[in-house]
């Protein structure tokens, strides 16, 4: 019964796709992600509220678009995602070890690498479809008066489509921390809200060495308003030069991730 | 006979606490019984022979191939992990399923595997519980089907009856008797002997990371018959029981305990000991209400044995 294409590539795709359905159903099930899908629909209630409020008053003089878009800066871009992908990427690895299940995938006829990217492909995808959610309702709630106008919808699939971005990234860079560091998540909070947070507003290139410059290069700077000090010096990379580096950033992360994995003992603890 | 798993030279060490020292095995087809008391390296050396860890010094060979990042390899080994833990939001259907989508089977053969293997651990009714609500011996047992559902040739079973009932105990046994009748490769730790005793005659002793003993169990057992043993019963009369074990030859002290409602018998006939003890009960029309062996523990006897 010995599997005879062990080293192939179809092999390694095969086994991270039966990796990915794997977890994938097993990430819908679980408790995390409820418990995430709630968060990402704080935006659709805060979007609910200001439409009615909006109703209520008879007053509409900031318009829904400007209001989505400063929800997916400062609710999305910065809280969000970086949530999603902290939890989802450092459980990658530390899930099996605190829940002491790693033996029943290591003693499978699978590469480690194809369970890492297996679990990081499904968790990324999880995270993607919540987030996605939740940026359709509250796009499709605050812009409930111009569904008809389809140049919004460039706007909402711009949006999306950064996010997403910004989510493989970020989850790539959690699933290396989760299989290099132990206390993962405390790591993870420092760099999302310290280090991204701080980063991002030097002037020059320092700035460049926060993933969430590359994404708010992505995105138009907005002008004025109360979230004008959100892009407080932003010295934006070319679109192309962002997305090059988002996914040089995921790749390189990734491989670590890999790497570490198949090389580093764990050791389970009793 | 040639062997299946081989090691040579075996040592591992976490920090500076021995795990397993200097281990040159070959282990054949058939049943082979790890024993040894808790901490003593069995789980280490059942780790190291499916590659999950590496050692320090020493190397492992499957059917004449290194294991360790070898994962081919692992579609003809059956892993029955010592710890209890499962994905608990699965049932568990989709446990066994899932892990055997792993193998590459089509959806019509990891349906037809996992149901006999649900079948062979009498979990079928339950099936479609999440595994949370499982009970301690359910688990065990589903954790045993996850090892065999893909039908491999060498199952390597950690403490496989931990936890289970007489009656399941006793189902499993007669099960991995029967993958011995195949021709497989079966691998048991445990660190009761009975249980041992009860699948194989071949067993190796580990203590404190070492191979202590090898070979047939009457050899073990020949020694663990001249360790003294202690025996405590509580019955309604221990004066009339003690006129009575005093005696027997093969009962060498007996002592009453503090509470007077009970004694404790020391002998170095385990087995003749408590061949006789019902017969003795009913002659002497004594109530019992415990019999306990405070030392009838491996760890008791390998303290024996070395001479502590």
């Amino acid at each position: 019964m010995k599997h005879k294409d062990n080293g192939g590539v179809t092999f390694f795709l095969n086994s991270t796709k039966n990796i990915f359905s794997v977890f994938f159903s097993l990430g819908k099930r679980a408790k995390k992600t409820k418990a995430f899908y709630l968060i990402s629909f704080i935006p659709v209630v805060m979007a609910l509220v200001i439409k009615f409020g909006q109703i209520l008053s008879e007053r509409s003089d900031i318009g829904g678009i400007y209001i989505f878009t400063n929800i997916i800066m400062a609710f999305y871009l910065q809280f969000l995602i970086l949530i999603l992908a902290l939890f989802f990427g450092t459980s990658v690895c530390s899930e099996e070890l605190e829940g002491k299940t790693l033996t029943y995938l290591t003693t499978r006829p699978i590469s480690k690498s194809a369970i890492i990217l297996g679990k990081y492909t499904s968790y990324t995808a999880l995270a993607i479809l919540m987030t996605a959610a939740g940026v359709v309702c509250s796009f499709l709630i605050l812009n409930v008066n111009s569904l008809l106008d389809f140049s919004l919808y460039k706007i909402l699939l711009r949006d999306l489509a950064v996010l997403s971005l910004g989510l493989i990234c970020y989850t790539a860079f959690f699933t290396f921390i989760g299989t290099f560091l132990k206390r993962s998540i405390m790591f993870g909070l420092m760099f999302s809200f310290g280090w991204e947070n701080v980063i991002q507003y030097f002037p020059g290139t320092t700035q460049r060495f926060a993933i969430v410059h590359y994404l708010k290069s992505l995105l138009p700077s907005t002008s004025g308003g109360r979230f004008s000090f959100l892009l407080f010096r932003l010295e934006p990379s070319s679109p192309g030069t962002a997305i090059a580096m988002l996914f040089l950033i995921t790749g390189v992360f990734l491989a670590f991730a890999c790497l570490l994995f198949s090389l580093k003992e764990y050791i389970l603890e009793d | 006979m040639t062997a299946v798993i081989e090691t040579q030279n075996l040592s591992k060490w976490y920090r500076n606490v021995l795990g397993l020292s200097d281990v040159t095995l070959k282990i054949e087809s058939g049943i082979t019984g790890i024993l040894g008391p808790n901490g003593a390296g069995k789980s280490t050396f059942l780790k190291l022979i499916t590659g999950q860890i590496k050692p320090n010094i020493g190397n492992v060979t499957v059917k004449g191939e290194k294991i360790r990042n070898n994962y081919s390899l692992f579609s003809i080994i059956g892993f029955c992990p010592e710890q209890d833990s499962f994905y608990e939001e699965m049932t568990g259907w989709q446990f066994i399923t899932s892990l055997l989508k792993l193998y590459f089977f089509s959806t019509f053969e990891i349906e037809t595997k996992a149901q006999k293997a649900l079948e062979i651990v009498e979990l079928i009714k339950d099936k479609d519980r999440v595994i949370r609500s499982y009970s301690r011996g359910m688990r065990q047992r589903l954790k045993f089907a996850q090892a065999i559902a893909h039908e491999p040739e060498i199952f390597i079973l950690d403490e496989p009856l931990n936890g289970l009932d007489p009656l399941g105990r006793r189902k499993i046994i007669r099960l991995i008797k029967t993958y011995k009748s195949e021709g497989k490769t079966i691998i048991v730790s445990s660190h009761v002997l009975p249980e041992i005793e009860a699948m194989t005659k071949k067993i190796i002793l580990i203590h404190q990371g070492k191979i202590f003993a090898q070979g047939d169990i009457h050899y073990i057992r020949d020694l663990i018959e001249a360790h003294p043993h202690i025996i405590s019963i509580k019955c309604s009369n221990p004066r009339e029981l003690a006129s009575r074990f005093i005696r027997e030859d093969y009962v060498l002290k007996v002592h009453f305990g503090p509470t007077q409602d009970g004694l404790l018998v020391e002998t170095n006939n385990r087995d003749k000991f408590f061949s006789l003890l019902p017969s003795l009960f009913v002659e002497s029309n004594i109530q019992v209400e415990e019999i306990t062996s405070p030392d009838d523990n491996l760890q008791a006897v390998f303290d024996y044995l070395i001479g502590k």
